[in-house]
């Protein structure tokens, strides 16, 4: 284990929990959070709970009233209501403050008040509206960190219908010299394009400028707009696959500053947001497929180092060469990929592997059929959630020759499952194949011993197949 | 996309919450036991990838505490399962230098990595610079 995160794992519990370390104590005493929390870890019982909660927020609600509490202290109290709201007892006093707080107070305590806000309000809150001057005047101001506070509180939630008294604002962002100003202000746009699209249609323009942006982090937050617009209307972004390919080639060849890296893999989300662009530009068009091949090609080729990160990219490429036009020689590399996760002995790569097959199985049902052994054992897999993914992919590779023996094994774990989406969701499947497949003796199954908890939902489902398997005689 | 990030420890007391969905305060508490005692009773070698209701949960433990993701079907789990260990590693990049606990930094440093359930920065020396000049502004 490295020791990064040998470190981290000692200190972890101490820095959020005040679990059992020396030294946490010394550091905790002063805090008056820190007593809060440690009180509520020594109870024992929801009812002491309540009981203490209540005397803090009565102490809390006490001190943000009176004239005498500086910011400093607002914003501790501020913190302490964010905890009780967290434990579920309601804190609405404070939201007034927490406003107060980000409209007076200055660095940390305003940067408080507004992480506050953000917790505390949602969307549709009447009081979000008074935050909206305050952010106004941050936005203007010559300290860059309040700027970016107003930023980032805006990508969080803003009133709709006070778009267009900040856009300006916030669309003036986009020059500025600073990454980290340019970034956070496109971010806000895609904010705003997520709850109102029609105020922010005309500064298309201004989005292709951020993709193109020097800085590497504000073409990044660049492409969450352009992910969904690709989303909703894949052929009107067509002419920017060239741009997305080069990008992505620049990553994966290492042209990133160091920073960007984790663990020596270059921005690896970074590299799964352009694939999964890739992925939608080039579905169902030939001539879009052909200028992806290569990147996809070398992001397979470099994707060497044993991390799960790199994992996960893989799977993200694999997908993106099964949806887009088939090129053989890539889908004869990523079968292999999923071959090797299907046969690792790492579970979570197993999983992928066996969701990865489920993805592609319908254009490439060979690939099932040359992991049949593997797949079989998954089936009697220990834990639950291999089995259901293998069921998963079973159900998608029924035939008439398999499908008494896929049914069977779908009863066998709803026989043993406890959960009801899970229930409700095979069930449906075996309805679907019993239909499919007409089997009499999925009927008698069904009449016979079922848990107790699936039973309600099972007769339903019974009254549905006995009704379609009486239409089929 | 992410609906939800929490840390709990062992015995399922919630350390941090964030919710990037909308849930009402009152179905917080009995949300977030549920999907503790669902992870909980994951043994070491089983996959850390759950599903759960319509979405999935995405957990990791680091010693007492669990740090479990609550994500769409459409999200890459593995990548979620990595996120989660970079948000670790910020943290102990700040906090390795600044002792002291603050429920409030921690959102802070949140807030950088993924808003509106997506994740908007991963490089941890952009992640903390807010954060830092905010130290020194306060000195």
């Amino acid at each position: 284990m490295s020791d990064v995160v040998e470190k981290t794992l000692t200190a972890l519990p101490g820095l959020l929990s005040l679990d059992s370390l020396p030294g946490s104590n010394k550091l905790s005493s002063s805090s008056k959070l820190g007593n809060l929390i440690r009180g509520i870890t020594e109870l024992t019982s929801k009812h002491e709970e309540e009981k203490l909660i209540q005397r803090e927020l009565t102490s809390i609600k006490e001190q943000v009233s009176s004239p005498n509490t500086s910011m400093r202290q607002m914003k501790e109290l501020m913190v302490r209501a964010i905890y009780c709201e967290m434990l579920g007892y309601e804190a609405s006093f404070s939201y007034i403050h927490a406003i107060k707080l980000a409209q007076q107070g200055t660095a940390l305590e305003k940067r408080v008040g507004y992480l506050a806000v953000s917790l505390f309000l949602n969307e549709s809150h009447e009081l979000l509206l008074l935050l909206v001057n305050t952010v106004l005047k941050d936005l203007q101001s010559t300290n860059l960190i309040e700027v970016c506070m107003a930023l980032t509180v805006v990508s969080q939630m803003f009133p709709k219908d006070m778009i267009p008294a900040i856009l300006p604002l916030v669309e003036e962002k986009l020059n500025h010299p600073k990454e980290i100003i340019r970034r956070k202000a496109v971010l806000a746009l895609y904010k705003f394009y997520l709850i109102a699209p029609n105020q922010v249609q005309h500064i298309h323009n201004k989005f292709r400028k951020a993709l193109c942006d020097k800085d590497p982090g504000v073409m990044t937050a660049s492409l969450h707009i352009y992910l969904q617009l690709i989303e909703e209307n894949p052929e009107g972004y067509k002419d920017l696959t060239t741009s997305f390919v080069t990008i992505l080639k620049q990553v994966v060849g290492g042209k990133l500053p160091m920073d960007f890296n984790y663990h020596s893999v270059p921005a690896p989300w970074l590299q799964i947001q352009l694939l999964r662009i890739l992925c939608l530009l080039g579905k169902n068009d030939q001539s879009t497929s052909e200028i992806m091949y290569e990147v996809l090609d070398e992001s397979l080729r470099r994707a060497e180092i044993n991390h799960n990160i790199t994992y996960a990219i893989l799977f993200e490429c694999v997908k993106c060469i099964y949806t887009i036009h088939p090129k053989s020689e890539l889908l004869e590399k990523a079968a292999k990929c999923i071959g090797n996760f299907v046969l690792s002995p790492k579970i979570n790569l197993k999983y992928l592997g066996l969701k990865a097959l489920t993805y592609v199985v319908q254009q490439d049902p060979k690939l099932a059929l040359q992991h049949q052994m593997t797949i079989i054992e998954c089936l009697d897999h220990p834990d639950l959630i291999i089995k259901r993914e293998t069921l998963e992919l079973l159900f998608r590779i029924t035939n008439a020759q398999n499908v008494t023996v896929i049914v069977d094994k779908m009863l066998e774990f709803l026989r043993i499952n406890k959960d009801d989406y899970t229930t409700i969701d095979l069930v449906g499947k075996v309805a679907e194949l019993a239909e499919k497949y007409p089997l009499i003796h999925v009927f008698l199954s069904f009449g016979g011993p079922l848990l107790p908890e699936n039973g309600k939902k099972i007769v339903k489902y019974t009254s549905h197949i006995t009704t379609l398997l009486y239409m089929l005689k | 996309m992410i609906k939800f990030v929490l840390m709990v420890n062992r015995q399922g007391q919630t350390r941090l919450s964030r919710y990037f969905q909308p849930v009402e305060l009152s179905r917080r508490a009995a949300l977030e036991a549920d999907v503790v005692r669902c992870c909980l009773s994951r043994k070491k070698d089983q996959c850390s990838f759950v599903e759960y209701k319509d979405f999935k949960l995405v957990y990791r433990q680091y010693a007492a505490l669990y740090i479990v993701v609550g994500v769409t079907d459409s999200e890459n789990e593995l990548s979620v399962y990595e996120l989660v260990h970079n948000f670790v590693e910020v943290l102990d990049k700040y906090f390795s230098r600044v002792i002291m606990f603050n429920l409030d930094r921690v959102h802070i440093i949140l807030d950088e990595m993924i808003q509106n359930g997506h994740v908007v920065e991963t490089n941890k020396s952009r992640v903390l610079a807010p954060l830092t000049a905010l130290d020194k502004m306060g000195d």
